[in-house]
């Protein structure tokens, strides 16, 4: 595996944006019934300077494939086997005590789902500003509130009122922008936002989105988007990754995925979303529900029971992700091409 | 003008969950939940044994416990477990026969602690306005009420023979602080959208409050009831140990008493097994009810006893 | 059929001693739904859609204005009075989660409103099992596998079922759906939005949607009616379809500005409106409300207040003193 790191502690935005590559990361769960997996057998490579979003449904993994990144997993999750190497970083799997606490926030940075109430409400933002940088041993403080006041002003706030104020005086709007600059002060290059726009409506969700794509392109980060409703990624990624039942089903570009999706879940959760445009009477709701940890089958194909491609071999055989023409699919049904070269993720 | 909008069709009745069944499963839960760590069933025993002993235990031994004035504060011994007191009585036989008048009172409490408490709570956090403010001046009335003085002087008046009584003054002087608990915990369930939809529905106060808000606030209740029934044993145990109350029954307080400052039990070891028995016994029932506490959540949570 | 005129609210937020700020929730609004109707409020959070819902659904109270259902005024009338009406327009919650209480089983949860139900009608008892049956089939869901079962064992999407269910154990007039799809996973949100247009076609109950997703409201049912919301005030009003694919009212224009293109799928409209600044509830209420964050503001925008009304000969009503068609929705790729 060929890294090519750049010196640690680069600064943005002179040096590259660092790639992400996961590879066969298995997290389980521990149950009453004993360890289930959440997430099995993932590969995913974030191409660097790229924005991928993560779409999937309630127990698709996806939030545990976003904490994975950072090694956070917490009890009674544990991540069993896989590798996740980050450019610059090694295996962040290996990482451990105050060598992986380094890395959260100086080198992935992390927006929390619903943001908007992560932060503590008896601290003003700049008390929680600084507290971040003391505990990430920053020695220039004054730089530091510098630079997230400059990022606030980046992202249309007076910087100096909101580090002034408490949470509870800000808008979600607000807020989710200061947990954007929280994963973003200490120069973190790559960058996961777990459901950023979740709770906030449609004017102020495009207002984040189109911050995020302008963020990202200023400091050469790679992001991770991840969230359970394609709108939301649909605008701002140029990748898509779609989970379902622990398993990445699909991902390639985001306008073939969306324009010409492979993988029987794409097609049917791209039916359902209800849209603007286009013939209403085509549109339909994917029949049953999603898989829970104790409900998911343990062998073939994970989305069989709600598939309306399924076949006989979906039920004894999980399908392997092949990949042709930069688009991953993970189906036994998708169209198979032959198989020229084998290979399981597109570079 | 009541319309029916849906045509009824014609649906097979299989017959939907008694209440039965539902209150089987509701004791399977129990059982599996009590089953899941063996501390819970460690509490359950302990707190079994006591209240078998307070059912039968005064049955086992003669009214008038025999007295054996050869063997005055005699050792452990296989024919005293934990010797004799000060007249040559068995001291064993003395916690058991003892454990009535204690376990009762402690009951007694708990129930009327918890059965005004909730009550109050649950009314004025349901009612809101002046309702509200009125029992909650009351309530801060009863919290500032001064127990010890208070018992002192009732004591001088009053003989608490019966543990009922005893029970009844611990608990009106304690309900003050669950009522405080239920009604933040009522003021925001009532915000829950099931609440918001039982009113919408049109469904009556009683049903409200009995079957929606209450079995929510049950692992609640249940915890403050076992808590409450401890605070009443050690709150009696400390009143006869003190000496303020007259001694007329047979009690764990009052043993403590006479071995401190008849016995000595705290400079000679004579009648140290005199001192520590009733101690163990209410250090044993504390513990039994602390660990059952633990299972509470799990029992009234639907989902943690399923699983 | 239920109207309203002129319905007002303020918030009183509890301030200082020396007493809180006025938050105008409702600024007088006038809205008509049909029996059998599908009326969508649409609007930003905080623009009041979610307060005019729980007031017609008997929730809230409201300071000034009329409703009438069925003709008959409710004001006035005592809480007693008028729960006979009220109860014939049921609330969907919008987080099926917290709406079904946790300790009780869907048996549990029919089985009391039925009871009510059937002593309102006199039917005897032996009713209410079957029609807990009926109705769980008629939204969609298996009663032998739903009825026994606690709501943590349900999926998000069939607990918002067995809230449909329940709310019409009332056999209601109406249904209020407050954004009841955006907690439920992408795949099932149009299984829910199809239940409710499917229970306007076949059992003639209107629907009020209120929603901040203005595309959910096109899957409700064939001649709907959008009301788009702004700081308490109707600022455009029409056929669900016209307001879609031809907004006149700059503020409904930034609120299809901002859904999401999914592109492979769709192009961007050929104009965007983006509004200049964010909502701000303390700024003035002189003019048009919009005016401040309006990019095409003029000075009469200021100081007139526009009235809902047909200005520039438009299908829809709207408040804008400068109405003007662009296209701002996404079209589909083929299209």
């Amino acid at each position: 595996m060929t890294t090519s790191s750049p010196a640690p502690g680069c600064p943005a935005p002179s040096c590259p944006a660092p790639g992400v590559r996961i590879r066969d990361l298995t997290v389980v769960y521990k149950t009453p019934v004993g360890e289930l997996p959440a997430v099995s057998g993932v590969d995913l490579t974030l191409t660097p300077g790229t924005i991928t979003g993560v779409v999937g449904e309630s127990g698709s993994g996806k939030s545990t494939l976003a904490l994975s990144l950072l090694n956070a997993v917490q009890p009674p999750g544990r991540i069993k086997s896989g590798t996740v190497e980050i450019d610059g970083l090694g295996d962040v799997v290996k990482l451990g005590g105050e060598q992986l606490r380094q890395t959260r926030g100086r080198k992935v940075g992390y927006v929390f789902q619903a943001a908007q109430n992560s932060l503590n409400p008896l601290k003003t933002i700049g008390k929680q500003l600084l507290d971040l940088g003391r505990s990430h041993e920053v020695d220039d403080l004054r730089a530091l509130v510098r630079d997230a006041k400059d990022l606030l002003a980046r992202m249309g706030m007076d910087g100096a009122r909101v580090l002034d104020s408490h949470q509870h005086e800000l808008s979600g709007g607000m807020r989710q922008r200061v947990g954007i600059m929280l994963a973003l002060v200490l120069n973190a290059q790559v960058v996961v936002l777990d459901e950023p726009t979740t709770a906030l409506d449609m004017i102020t969700q495009a207002t984040i989105l189109r911050i995020i794509r302008e963020v990202h392109e200023e400091r050469a980060l790679t992001t991770l988007v991840i969230t359970h409703d394609v709108g939301a990624v649909a605008e701002v990624a140029d990748d898509l990754a779609v989970m379902y039942g622990g398993r990445v089903v699909e991902h390639g570009r985001i306008t073939e995925v969306l324009g010409a999706p492979r993988h029987p879940y794409t097609q049917g959760l791209i039916r359902a979303i209800p849209r603007l445009s286009g013939d209403i009477s085509l549109a339909r709701a994917l029949p049953g529900r999603p898989p829970t940890l104790g409900t998911l089958p343990a062998a073939g194909c994970v989305f069989r029971e709600r598939c309306d491609k399924r076949m006989e071999i979906c039920e004894t055989v999980e399908p392997q992700s092949v990949t042709l023409d930069g688009r991953t699919v993970a189906c036994h049904a998708a169209g198979r091409p032959l198989p020229l070269v084998k290979r399981k993720e597109y570079a | 003008m009541t319309v029916t909008v849906i045509p009824e069709a014609t649906v097979q009745t299989t017959g939907g969950t008694t209440r039965a069944t539902l209150r089987r499963n509701f004791w399977r839960g129990v059982w599996r939940v009590l089953r899941r760590k063996p501390s819970r069933m460690a509490g359950v025993v302990i707190v079994l044994l006591f209240a078998v002993m307070g059912l039968i235990g005064p049955l086992l031994y003669p009214d008038h416990l025999p007295r054996d004035d050869n063997a005055l504060y005699s050792p452990p011994s296989l024919q005293h477990p934990f010797g004799t007191d000060f007249e040559g009585t068995d001291v064993l036989a003395l916690v058991v026969t003892g454990a009535r008048y204690v376990l009762l009172t402690g009951l007694a409490t708990a129930v009327i602690t918890v059965a005004l408490g909730t009550a109050i709570g649950l009314f004025a956090g349901f009612r809101r306005g002046r309702w509200d403010t009125a029992l909650m001046r009351l309530t801060d009335m009863n919290l500032a009420i001064p127990g010890l003085p208070l018992l002192l002087v009732l004591s001088a008046v009053w003989k608490f023979e019966s543990p009922i009584e005893m029970g009844l003054v611990l608990g009106l002087l304690g309900w003050g602080g669950v009522a405080r608990a239920v009604r933040s915990q009522t003021l925001s369930l009532r915000e829950r959208g099931f609440i918001e939809a039982a009113r919408g529905l049109g469904l009556p106060t009683t049903h409200i409050i009995g079957r929606e808000l209450l079995p929510s606030m049950a692992p609640y209740i249940a915890m403050n009831m076992l808590i409450a029934v401890t605070g009443a044993v050690y709150a009696q145990v400390g009143l006869f140990f003190l000496g303020v109350l007259p001694f007329e029954a047979n009690n764990w307080g009052v043993m403590l008493n006479l071995a401190v400052f008849n016995g000595g039990a705290l400079t000679t070891p004579a009648a140290l097994p005199y001192l520590l028995a009733p101690l163990l016994a209410i250090l044993l029932l504390t513990l039994g009810i602390v660990l059952i506490v633990d299972a509470m959540d799990e029992i009234f949570n639907p989902r943690l006893r399923e699983e | 059929m239920i109207t309203g005129t002129g319905i007002t609210k303020t918030f009183k937020q509890r301030g200082s001693v020396l007493g809180g700020r006025d938050v105008p929730a409702l600024r007088g609004v006038d809205f008509a739904i049909e029996k059998g109707g599908a009326v969508s409020f649409i609007g930003e959070s905080g623009c009041g859609k979610t307060t005019l819902g729980r007031i017609i659904a008997g929730l809230e109270t409201y300071d000034s204005g009329e409703i009438l259902i069925d003709g008959a005024p409710m004001s006035g009338l005592s809480h007693r009075k008028r729960q006979p009406h009220f109860r014939r327009i049921q609330l969907i919650h919008q987080d099926p989660y917290s709406a079904l209480n946790p300790t009780r089983t869907i048996h549990q949860t029919l089985e009391a409103p039925l009871r009510l139900r059937a002593r309102q009608t006199g039917r005897p008892r032996s009713w209410i099992d079957g029609r807990a049956e009926e109705l769980l089939a008629l939204v969609g869901i298996d009663p032998g596998y739903v009825l026994p079962r606690y709501p943590h064992q349900l999926s998000g999407g069939m607990r918002q079922r067995v809230v449909i269910a329940r709310a019409l154990t009332m056999d209601p007039e109406m249904l209020v759906a407050d954004e009841a799809v955006s907690m439920i996973d992408v795949s099932m949100r149009l299984g829910i939005l199809a239940l409710l247009k499917d229970l306007r076609e076949r059992l003639g109950v209107s629907v009020l949607f209120i929603t901040h997703d203005i595309a959910t409201a096109r899957y409700i049912g064939d001649e709907g009616e959008v009301y788009v919301l702004y700081r308490g005030q109707v600022v455009e009003r029409g056929p669900t379809e016209s307001i879609i694919a031809d907004p006149v009212h700059p503020y409904t224009q930034s609120l299809l500005s901002a859904i999401p293109v999914l592109h492979g799928l769709e192009r961007p409209g050929a104009e965007q409106v983006v509004p200049t600044e964010a909502l701000d509830e303390r700024q003035a209420d002189a003019g048009c409300l919009f005016a401040r964050r309006c990019p095409f503001s003029t000075d009469r925008c200021e100081n007139e207040t526009p009235v809902l009304g047909h200005l520039g000969e438009t299908v829809q009503l709207h408040a804008c003193f400068h109405p003007k068609h662009r296209s701002v929705i996404p079209l589909g790729v083929g299209e």
